[in-house]
């Protein structure tokens, strides 16, 4: 009898840290996935830049991210969240003379906040487990970007023209963002 | 570049594609076709090579030559044209060497000339990872009997939008069988600069078989992916593996077989009663307790008694008896010795009852029957004092086993001594002995009595005093006067015949014992 509870102990043990541990490979396709949707729902966005070509801007998108050497997993999901929690924030601005189809916007927005959680609680829990100190100057870069492209919408008066050059800018995000979470263990 | 089949063909991240593109397909469809008011473009990767085509929408426009020019979006660079893309004829220009980022966006404006006039310009701009389209690479399938080599060609310099890992993560290569219905998909590791061919190897495979294998490069939008034609084989049968395997088989039902009728048997013997295995074993047999087998109990010890032995170092003199008479000295069992020293030596008694009493009593045996002889010696040794000295009934074993060799021994030279002297002259023993001797018989008509038994004494359990008293008793002992008293080496013990030299010593004044014997 006492046997048997050990053995159910144990197996409950086994299977609640198997469930409640980070799997990474399927975090890894999560991140994925959803920057490829999130590229799909920005190419959606119809409206072409020929006659925006003198308002286009090099925001200047941070090496470390774009071609990673060794990133520990901590920072990459902490890049990953500060990549969503920007581009969300972006979009929440004024859209008004850019004529987008509101659903796909609301679709986009929705997707990365469901994303922005996900990410919350992973890191919140790596936070638990692993005691990781995170140092703010590896988000400085990102952080100078996002705030390059913010300063051009309101220096555009978010006219359309900006609108379509960030949200080409957008599309470059989040395709570094798709090959930079490779990078997480398996 | 040889690698092998080390990856399962079916991972989780597949399960998990295929699972989130079924649910994104809605989207991915609706993508905008790269398509102005005048022109549809298509960008496609083609045996690694970047193409950007175009298809005039309206067909009644013929240009003779067209001009590319382009810009990418994120640099605000002014409209380049590409000079191998300029007054060209074909609707198509190779941009591989121009464009080198997959993650831009470029800005295409392509001019349509007759003569000096220009009749159309299309303009399109597209994100290149989204929308290049991935033709299959080339390939070729090497067959064997149980695996295929798949043969990639990649050329020999990889354009710059594949650089940095993008052909390991972005746009990864897959390799697909098909076999009876069932496909299995490869996902082999490149390397960043992969280049020549590559070489796949499909292993584990059935002979004669019939195999098809596709090549493709898995893209993000799944409208752009596009698979070989599959190139299908048949693999030749394996008649020797296959003869091999069944003879592994056939050998392993045979042991099968073998272990099995052993088993019936001797499961059916012991049924029938053949075979009596018992459960309880005698004890002899009870090997549980290995440790007391191993290591038996030691016998419980017997009580000792410790006796300390003390060695008291004498000078040895030797009773040496002068025989006058020279029909005595033949005689047998009087046997004397001459010594050197001009003595004769009694040897008769000694010489003979050595061995048999010592292996017949030890002296521990001898002491108990002295000291009841020695009680008895003193008064009543009037009448027998010797006899006394005889077996008794019931006595230790030096006074019956010993007593016996006694009997024999002891008696045996007195008793001829008898039957040749005692016959002749009666019941006296006359020794003829040099005054050197110690003893001097003196003739008695009391004659004696028989052959007297030998005394024992322990040399060592006794000390001095005791001896010069015991020997005072017997030299003292009155009556019967026959020489049973007479100190000869013992019998069965060894006779302290240091003590009485020592006693021989001390008399020298020669003193009369009373009994006939002058001690000296």
């Amino acid at each position: 009898m006492t046997s048997r509870c050990i053995l159910q102990t144990a197996l409950l043990v086994y299977f609640s840290t198997t469930v409640l541990a980070v799997n990474y490979d399927l975090l890894r396709f999560q991140l994925s996935s959803s920057s490829v949707e999130c590229q799909n729902l920005l190419l959606q966005l119809n409206g072409t830049t020929k006659d925006c070509i003198k308002d286009r801007m090099n925001f200047k998108f941070p090496e470390e991210i774009e071609k990673p050497q060794q990133v520990q997993k901590e920072a990459l999901l902490l890049v990953t969240l500060d990549i969503f929690q920007k581009t969300s924030d972006i979009f929440r601005k004024n859209l008004s003379s850019t004529g987008w189809n509101e659903i796909i916007v609301n679709n986009l927005l929705e997707k990365i906040h469901w994303q922005i959680e996900h990410l919350e609680e992973i890191l919140e829990k790596i936070k638990e487990e692993e005691n990781f100190t995170w140092d703010d100057r590896t988000l400085l870069p990102l952080k100078r970007y996002y705030l390059r492209i913010v300063r051009y919408l309101k220096a555009k008066v978010y006219s359309i023209c900006a609108w379509k050059i960030v949200r080409a800018e957008m599309l470059r995000s989040f395709f570094f963002l798709d090959k930079f979470t490779n990078y997480l263990p398996n | 570049m040889l690698w092998s089949q080390n990856a399962s063909p079916i991972r989780p991240q597949n399960l998990y594609l295929v699972v989130y593109i079924s649910l994104m397909f809605g989207v991915l469809s609706s993508l905008p076709d790269l398509s102005d008011q005048s022109c549809t473009f298509k960008v496609t990767l083609r045996n690694f090579r970047v193409i950007l085509s175009w298809e005039l929408k309206n067909h009644s426009i013929v240009p003779d030559r067209y001009t590319l020019q382009y810009l990418v979006i994120s640099i605000p660079d002014h409209m380049k044209t590409v000079e191998h893309c300029s007054n060209i004829t074909a609707s198509f220009c190779d941009l591989t060497d121009v464009w080198d980022v997959l993650s831009e966006t470029y800005a295409v404006t392509v001019d349509g000339f007759r003569g000096n006039t220009t009749l159309v310009t299309c303009f399109i701009d597209f994100f290149l990872a989204t929308h290049i389209s991935l033709e299959p690479p080339e390939f070729d399938i090497v067959d064997f009997t149980d695996h295929i080599n798949v043969n990639v060609n990649f050329p020999p310099v990889i354009p710059k939008i594949l650089d940095g890992k993008v052909l390991q993560f972005y746009l990864p290569l897959i390799i697909e069988e098909q076999s009876g219905g069932i496909v299995k998909k490869y996902n082999p590791t490149l390397d960043e600069n992969v280049t020549g061919n590559f070489t796949y190897v499909i292993d584990n495979l059935l002979p004669n078989t019939n195999y098809c294998i596709s090549v493709y490069f898995k893209h993000r939008n799944l409208e752009e992916i596009h698979r070989s034609p599959v190139k299908c084989t048949l693999l030749p049968p394996a008649q020797d593996t296959g003869s091999s395997e069944s003879a592994k088989i056939g050998g392993i039902i045979t042991i099968f077989l073998i272990a099995a009728v052993f088993i019936s048997t001797i499961l059916i013997l012991k049924r029938v009663g053949y075979i009596c295995l018992r459960n309880d074993c005698p004890n002899v047999l009870n090997f549980h307790n290995m440790s007391s087998w191993v290591f038996p109990e030691m016998p419980p010890l017997e009580a000792v008694a410790f006796v300390e032995v003390i060695h008291t170092n004498r000078k040895k003199k030797v009773w040496n008896y002068n025989y006058d008479d020279e029909s005595d000295s033949n005689d047998e069992t009087a046997a004397p010795l001459t010594n050197t020293g001009g003595y004769t030596k009694h040897g008769l008694v000694g010489g003979l009852l050595g061995p048999t009493s010592a292996s017949s009593a030890t002296w521990e045996d001898c002491l108990e029957p002295y000291t009841e002889e020695r009680d008895l010696s003193e008064p009543e040794a009037d009448t027998e004092p010797l006899m006394a000295l005889g077996p008794k009934p019931g006595g230790s074993e030096c006074t019956s086993g010993a007593h016996e060799g006694r009997g024999k021994l002891l008696q045996d030279p007195f008793s001829e001594e008898d039957s040749s002297s005692t016959e002749e002259s009666g019941d006296k023993i006359i020794f003829n002995v040099n005054l050197s001797s110690v003893f001097v018989s003196a003739l008695d008509d009391d004659g004696s009595e028989g052959p007297p038994a030998s005394p024992c004494f322990p040399e060592e359990t006794y000390n001095l005093e005791d001896s010069h008293r015991l020997e005072t008793s017997f030299l003292e002992a009155p009556g019967e006067g026959t020489q049973p008293s007479f100190p000869t080496p013992s019998a069965e013990c060894p006779w302290p015949e240091d003590v009485l030299s020592d006693i021989s010593d001390s008399s020298e004044s020669g003193v009369d014992t009373g009994d006939g014997y002058i001690m000296r």
